[in-house]
């Protein structure tokens, strides 16, 4: 019963024959579609409307029609530093650009875990402020701690921080607990100190503390405390103020004259970013005049571009004049890393105990 | 016999032991792990130094704000699980023994607050407690009060947060058990005589013993490591361990934050292992 071989091809031959040319022709399609595509770019950042917009105004218009494929790794900024940390062994990490503050690039430049950036890499560097290119990351937005008031509240308008941190507002002066480094450094100002001489700061602190200083455990509770007329003076970013005041909550936004305090965010790229290419090609996405033009009006934050516009209503509502931007305050980000646990822990103890 | 029972033994070994294996393995590793980050040393930009010191212990000990924390965690945990024993009980009772054709819609709505996330449930509770939420401006509408109740951002407020994530877990623990129990026993003890109070001391909890201690684990527990609750309800002042251990990871000062965690973690483990013996001990006869 030994099976003779047809010399005749059968139809499950053909039939396999056939799949084995549409399986090879397919290999060469998507090799060829590999050509095309420029490989993954995976993006460390902060989830909601950060997120949302990096996909809306950089990712979708730029970077996908590019060829490039983009995932995000969304989570706050704690989370992400830990795993930037833990991952500092590894040949391979799992991350091509991560989103943090300006203190946090400070803080991971100095763990040794980013690199140093090559702007002869970015085609938009030329474009970029002078004080916006970090040796170790990018500046990606702007915005400024400004004096914050509802006029139904607080009558007389406050012109600084000083004005601010006064005791006669009694409850109705707000603080964000999760804006410590911030606040201290504000308080400092007012009370004559500097940042990397916060202790003045502190003292005021205690005092507006004793006056009975509403404390908010986030931006979004201080938001609702304003809105009830709970309180009605603290200090915010500029940006966040243009948010809320969309929102219908009836603060005014006022730069102080001491200086506002900066918060710059931007991007860095880790030391064992599987793709560095992808690293730089979303920098450069970032700093395209569009996506930052697009930011200002979405979020509320000043572009760190020259040839970006933005229209003189909304700049008005954003943005800072030339004099406040001369005397914008950057922190000292070595005095704040090399204190931030002892003066959280002042904070905790003894400011909010 | 005997190899009948040898080979049966050994046949249930090889069926749990690779899940046991890989769930010791996962379990002991990052213990393993976070106990010797403990006993490394924070600086101040390098955020994590080699070392083999005690010093974060010695700073959590020594100090009274850390052992503040330590206690009101303790403190929130335990009332948090008593309350839900004496609220869960009864209606774990009712439900295990009510005989309508409803009984799995009743349970659903037990279950239901677990469809929602508790942080989500918290930003619920935090409408409810404000100022100018729901319960200050019902009892003031009322005439009831005159001036709002200061209800959000204190330890009541935490307290109620935690015991609405809880109860369902206690509830449904419970129900599982007193169905177990035979109605008749309850019957025959209530035909010798003894009265609602003395039938419940003496045959419903004795007999409903492990689902108590087992519900009573799970809630505290939970209780232990509520993290949602105590930062939204709590505010920026009222501290309990998981904030205090995420806050340490915040600062990069993981040598401190992995000793608060593992000393949360082994006191859970020690208390509810305690309360468990005691309670077994207790009605062991």
């Amino acid at each position: 019963m030994s099976k003779r071989k047809s010399p005749y091809i059968s139809r499950r031959h053909l039939l396999q024959g056939s799949a084995a040319i549409a399986g090879a022709s397919a290999v060469g399609l998507s090799r060829g579609a590999m050509a095309q595509s420029k490989g993954k770019v995976v993006v460390g950042t902060w989830g909601g409307d950060y997120a949302r917009l990096l996909n809306k105004n950089i990712e979708q218009p730029i970077l996908i029609p590019a060829g490039w494929e983009v995932v995000q790794d969304q989570a706050g900024d704690p989370q992400r530093r830990s795993k930037m940390l833990a991952e500092r062994r590894l040949p391979r990490g799992t991350t091509d650009v991560q989103g943090l503050s300006a203190v946090n690039m400070y803080q991971m430049d100095v763990a040794g875990v980013i690199d140093k950036i090559d702007y002869s890499k970015l085609k938009n560097a030329p474009n970029l402020l002078e004080s916006m290119k970090y040796p170790y990351g990018v500046g990606h937005i702007y915005s400024g701690k400004v004096a914050l008031y509802n006029s139904e509240v607080v009558k007389d308008a406050p012109k600084s921080y000083k004005d601010v941190f006064d005791a006669k507002h009694g409850n109705k002066l707000g603080i964000i607990d999760i804006q410590y480094q911030y606040t201290i450094v504000a308080a400092a100002l007012a009370a004559g100190g500097s940042v990397d001489n916060v202790e003045p700061g502190k003292k005021l602190l205690l005092e507006m503390r004793k006056a009975g200083a509403r404390i908010y455990p986030t931006n979004e509770a201080f938001a609702q405390g304003m809105k009830t007329g709970e309180i009605g003076v603290g200090i915010m970013w500029k940006a966040r103020a243009v948010q809320w005041q969309k929102a219908g909550i009836p603060v005014v936004a006022v730069t102080p004259s001491e200086g506002a305090i900066a918060y710059v965010s931007g991007f860095v790229i880790p030391k064992n970013a599987p793709n560095k290419e992808g690293s730089y090609a979303y920098l450069d996405a970032m700093l395209e005049a569009s996506a930052q033009e697009n930011f200002a009006i979405d979020m509320g934050y000043n572009p760190t571009v020259t040839n970006a516009k933005v229209t003189p209503d909304l700049n008005k509502r954003i943005g800072f004049t030339p004099e406040d931007i001369k005397k914008l305050v950057n922190m000292d980000y070595k005095y704040m890393t090399e204190n931030d646990v002892a003066l959280k822990e002042w904070w905790d103890k003894e400011f909010k105990g | 016999m005997a190899s009948e029972d040898g080979g049966s033994r050994l046949s249930a070994a090889a069926l749990i032991g690779p899940a046991t294996f890989i769930v010791a393995l996962g379990l002991a590793i990052p213990m393993a792990i976070l106990f010797r980050y403990s006993l490394n040393q924070f600086k101040p930009g390098l955020m994590m130094v080699d070392a083999l010191t005690l010093e974060n212990y010695v700073k959590f000990f020594s100090d009274s704000y850390y052992l503040t924390v330590f206690w009101t965690t303790v403190r929130v945990a335990l009332s948090c699980t008593i309350i839900c024993l004496l609220l869960g009980f009864p209606l774990a009772y009712k439900l295990a023994r009510t005989q309508t054709r409803h009984k799995n819609l009743l349970i659903m709505l037990v279950v239901l607050p677990l469809f929602v996330g508790n942080a989500v449930r918290a930003a619920g509770w935090m409408t409810v407690f404000g100022i100018k939420g729901f319960l200050n401006t019902t009892l003031i509408w009322l005439g009831i009060i005159h001036e709002p109740l200061e209800i959000m951002f204190t330890e009541t407020a935490v307290i109620i947060g935690i015991i609405a994530v809880n109860l369902p877990f206690m509830v449904l623990t419970l129900q599982s058990v007193i169905e177990g129990i035979d109605r008749a026993v309850e019957e025959a003890a209530f035909s010798l005589g003894a009265g609602p109070w003395e039938m419940f001391r003496r045959v419903l909890w004795p007999l409903a013993l492990p689902g108590i201690i087992a519900g009573t684990i799970l809630t505290f527990i939970l209780g232990m490591n509520a993290y949602a609750t105590p930062v939204l309800l709590g505010g920026p002042k009222f501290k309990m361990m998981a904030p205090l251990v995420f806050g340490q990871f915040q600062l990069n000062n993981w040598p401190f934050g992995a000793a608060v965690a593992f000393l949360l973690m082994l006191t859970t483990l020690c208390l509810t292992a305690t309360a468990n013996i005691l309670m077994q001990r207790r009605y062991r006869r």
